[in-house]
This record gives structure tokens, sequence and C-alpha cells, in this order.
């Protein structure tokens, strides 16, 4: 009896650990389906059609939804760029900083991720309208780099924090200039770090809805053009979905293959 | 160095504060004078009077704190049982973690196709028994919040109820403690500080967010955001200023909680 117990507990563990994982991925499995399902009538629980109509729309020059993924793409990239180059030397400092100056620092750059960025958005379009910077990808980027710079300063600092420094002494003492040892010797070190920070920043520049509500609504971003298709056209909407979701399966992909 | 890793952190830092705390006077300023002007202008005060006064923002308030509170506790108390199933399931872990890295937008998508009238789980059932995308009491978004979160939280608290954890917890288990002695002693004093302020980010999220609502929430009551975003969409400049108070004021409820929730685990930063 007790033997039973002892073998069907644990295997009860492993198969609500496995429920769990299914809860969380087959969600998305629905997204394909969807975005090629022409007809899809209640209450068959299979598509009637087919079609390819949803990428369609996302390849065709001139829609909105194409101009949308290049705008998205486009502010991801400059806005990550920007909080590459701003947040490397502060990761560095921020790691190798006293205890109560690294919690200042933290309590200071995550203050944005505790209020609305659609609250963030409207307060920096007041400015952003005197700057002639609503509506453009310069604005735009600025207003999610209050959200990505954060996350990519917060996330780079662990990866100098594993004597990195001492590595770069090391490599300054025999000889090698600031540009080699940064290419041979940091930038190898930290990449994994680095790959991390940046994907998760480009996540949060491309998800993000609130700020460029606010400061670019006329400028047609992925995540403001996906909505109306929600109940306007669910095919296009789960098509407009599965680009939208591309940058995190590149992201888990990236991180299962580090893990291994 | 001391002044090196100051500088070094000014650099990221200064951006953050200058453009954050723009944006909280920008709001400030739209919120007291509506109409377009000099920086210092008259102060007008009335939006606030307005919102202060105005019974659908109290809706908007009290429903957005349930939800707020709901979604926190709930994804809370969830994660820290899934951590204790995955914890050494490394491989599940990475698919439980997927839901992390999906926008809060398209889990929305996701709860429409699934769990909205005519959707794929109504198709299976015959009839879903309960209402649950646009439904007045907010289960729909909740259960957004929970597919994102509790993933999330759980991620945070297996960061350190790693093998060190599980060491002491032998070691109690060998001097007799019981299953709830070691969680209530050991685990806990370990995932109290990374799931307390995971949950404020939550928190704060769940509070400020509108895209979910705006997909599975019901029209009436609104959220907070989503009260403010429908008076963005009035004609007049006092919406904007109204807009702005009732965001502040999310904004202040949301740094309020940071602020306390900090104060509870200062010591163990």
């Amino acid at each position: 009896m007790s033997s039973d117990l002892a073998t069907t507990a644990p295997a009860r563990r492993r198969w609500a650990a496995r429920l769990l994982g299914l809860l969380a991925a087959a969600p998305l499995v629905v997204l394909p389906v969807r975005a090629l399902a022409e007809t899809w009538r209640a209450p068959s629980l299979l598509p009637q059609t087919f079609s390819t109509r949803g990428f369609a729309v996302l390849v065709a020059s001139g829609t909105r939804a194409a101009e949308a993924v290049t705008n998205s793409l486009l502010v991801a990239l400059v806005t990550v760029l920007v909080a590459l180059v701003l947040g490397w030397p502060a990761a560095r400092s921020l790691a190798a900083a006293p205890r109560g100056r690294r919690l200042v620092a933290t309590v200071l750059l995550a203050l944005p991720l505790l209020v609305s960025p659609f609250a963030t958005g409207v307060g920096l379009t007041e400015w952003f309208i005197r700057l002639g910077l609503t509506d453009t990808i310069a604005g735009l980027a600025l207003a999610h780099l209050v959200y990505v710079l954060p996350y990519v300063v917060l996330l780079l600092a662990p990866g100098f924090s594993h004597g990195v420094d001492d590595l770069e002494e090391a490599a300054a003492v025999l000889g090698a200039p600031p540009a080699r040892r940064l290419a041979l010797v940091v930038a190898p070190a930290v990449a994994p770090t680095l790959a991390a920070a940046l994907l998760l920043g480009f996540l949060v520049s491309w998800s993000q809805y609130g700020t460029s509500l606010a400061v670019g609504a006329g400028i047609p971003m992925l995540p403001l053009v996906l909505l109306p298709f929600i109940g306007r056209d669910p095919q296009v909407a789960a098509a407009l979905s599965l680009v939208f979701l591309v940058p995190a399966l590149a992201a888990l992909a990236a991180t299962v293959r580090r893990e291994r | 160095m001391n002044r090196d890793g100051w500088r070094g952190l000014a650099v990221a830092v200064m951006p953050v504060v200058v453009l954050f705390g723009g944006a909280l006077l920008g709001a400030l300023r739209t919120s007291l004078q509506p109409a377009p002007g000099p920086v210092f202008g008259a102060v007008d005060a009335s939006a606030w009077g307005d919102v202060l006064g105005d019974p659908a923002f109290r809706d908007a308030l009290v429903f957005t704190g349930r939800l707020t509170l709901v979604s926190t506790v709930l994804s809370a108390v969830l994660a820290v049982g899934a951590a204790a199933l995955l914890r050494r399931r490394p491989a599940v872990q990475a698919v439980f973690s997927l839901p992390v890295l999906v926008p809060h937008l398209l889990a929305a998508v996701l709860a429409a196709l699934w769990l909205g009238a005519g959707g794929l789980v109504d198709r299976a059932l015959g009839e879903l028994p309960v209402v649950l995308v646009r439904d007045r009491a907010g289960w729909g978004i909740v259960l957004v919040y929970l597919f994102k979160e509790v993933p999330f939280l759980t991620l945070l608290v297996l960061s350190t109820w790693g093998p060190a954890t599980e060491d002491r917890a032998e070691a109690a288990a060998t001097l007799g403690a019981g299953r709830a002695a070691r969680l209530r002693f050991v685990v806990w004093p370990a995932i109290r500080a990374p799931l307390l302020l995971g949950s404020v980010i939550v928190a704060a999220y769940v509070f400020g967010s509108f895209e979910v609502p705006l997909v599975v929430g019901p029209s009436h009551p609104p959220t907070l955001a989503t009260y403010a975003l429908d008076a963005t969409r009035t004609a007049s400049l006092v919406g904007q200023a109204r807009a702005s108070a009732a965001l502040l004021v999310a904004a202040g409820v949301s740094l309020g909680v940071a602020v306390v929730a900090l104060a509870g685990v200062r010591r163990e930063l």
C-alpha cells in the first residue's frame, strides 16, 4: 500500500507538470489554423475552407498591416540599439556598484515599469507636440526607450558580475588595446546575457500598445493595427498575431539552444 | 572608480528619469491646463473635480482594484504551486515559460478565439456554461492575466527555489519538519522577496494596462485605463485633461503600492 503511494504520487506530480506545460503552450496552436481558415462556421470544430488571404494582407504593399510590421520592426530596432549604447556602461557600473548605490539606481530605473505605458505616453505627448516629435519614428523610439532601457540595463548587469573586469584587466596587461579587449574578451564573456537583454528589449518595444497609441497614433504600428481586426476579420487578426509572435518564438528558441 | 561608477549609471538612469519624470509632469500639466498655451499658464483644476466626482470613474477604480487584487493574488498562489511542481523539470519549465514572451494583446486574442462566444471551447462543449469573454465581472480579463503572469512569477520563484533551498528543506525534513513546516520556515523565506517584487510589477501592470480589457473586458464598468482612453476620444480638450487626471490617479496608486511592498522586503534586497 505504502509502495503504491510512493509510486503514484511522483507519477501524479509528473502528469500535473506536463498538464501545466500543455496549458501554457496549447492555446497558441489555434493561431496557424485560424490564420488559414477562410470559413469556420460554428458549431464545427474544424474549418470548412482554407485560404492564404490573412497572409496576403501582410505582404501586399501599401496596406496598413504591411506598413505596421515595418514600422514596429524599425522602432524596435532603433530603440534596442539606443538602449544598448546607453545601457552597456550603466550595466557595467551597476554590476560593480556597492549595494546602496545599486539599490537606488535599480529603483530609479524600475519606476516606469510601475506606471501604465498609456499614462507615460499621454504625458510625453504634451512635450512631444512642442518638439515636433508626435507621429514620428524618433518620438516612438524615445517613448519606448522609457520601458526598454530599464530591462536592458537590469538584465545585462549580471553578465558583468562574473569576473569580466578581471579578464579585461588581464588582456590589458598583455597589451590588448580597448577595441580588441571589447571584441575578444568582454563581448564573448557577456554574449549570452547580452543576447537575452537585447531580445527582451526588442520584445518590450515590439509589444508596446499604450505608448504607441498616445505618442504615434497616426503611425501604423503592429499592435494598434491588429486590435480592430480581432472582431472584424479573425483570419487577418490571427495572421497578424502569428507575425506578432515571431520574436517571442525566436527568443524561446535562443533560450533552449543556450541551455543545451 | 566611484565617479566613473556614478557617471556610467547616469548614462542610463538620467534618460529614464528625465523622460519618465517629464511624462508625469506633462500629464499633470495637461490635467491642470486643458487649453494649449504657455507651459506655465493659468491653472484650471476642473478636470480633477470632474473625474473625482464622476460615478463612472469610481466604478472604474473599484473594478480595476478588484481585477488587480484577484489577478495578482491568484497568480502568486498558483505560481508557488507551479514552482513546486516544476522545480526539478527544466524541460517543462521551458515550455511553461512560453507565455512570458507572448505579448498581452496576443494572449487576449487567444482568449477571444478559445473562450469567446462561438469559440473553440464553446464548440467543443456544445455551449460554454459561463460567459468568460466580455463578462461583467471581468473573469476573462483575469484568465488572460493568469495565463501571462503565473509563468512570470513561477520563473521568479524558481530563481531562488534552487538546490540550496532544497538542501535546507531536506535537512529540515530529516529533523522531523513536515511539508507545511518546510514550506513556511525554509522555502517561504527564500522565495518571499522575488515573489513580492514580481507581484508588485504584476499588480502595477494590471492596474494600468488596457489592451486586455479592450479585447476581452466588458463595456461597463471600464477599467481606469479604458476610462482614460474613452476620455481622450472625446473631441473636447477637457477630455485630454480628464484622461490625464485619471491616469495620474492610477499611477499614484501603483507607485504607492510599490513603496509599501518595497518597504516590506527592504532588508532582503
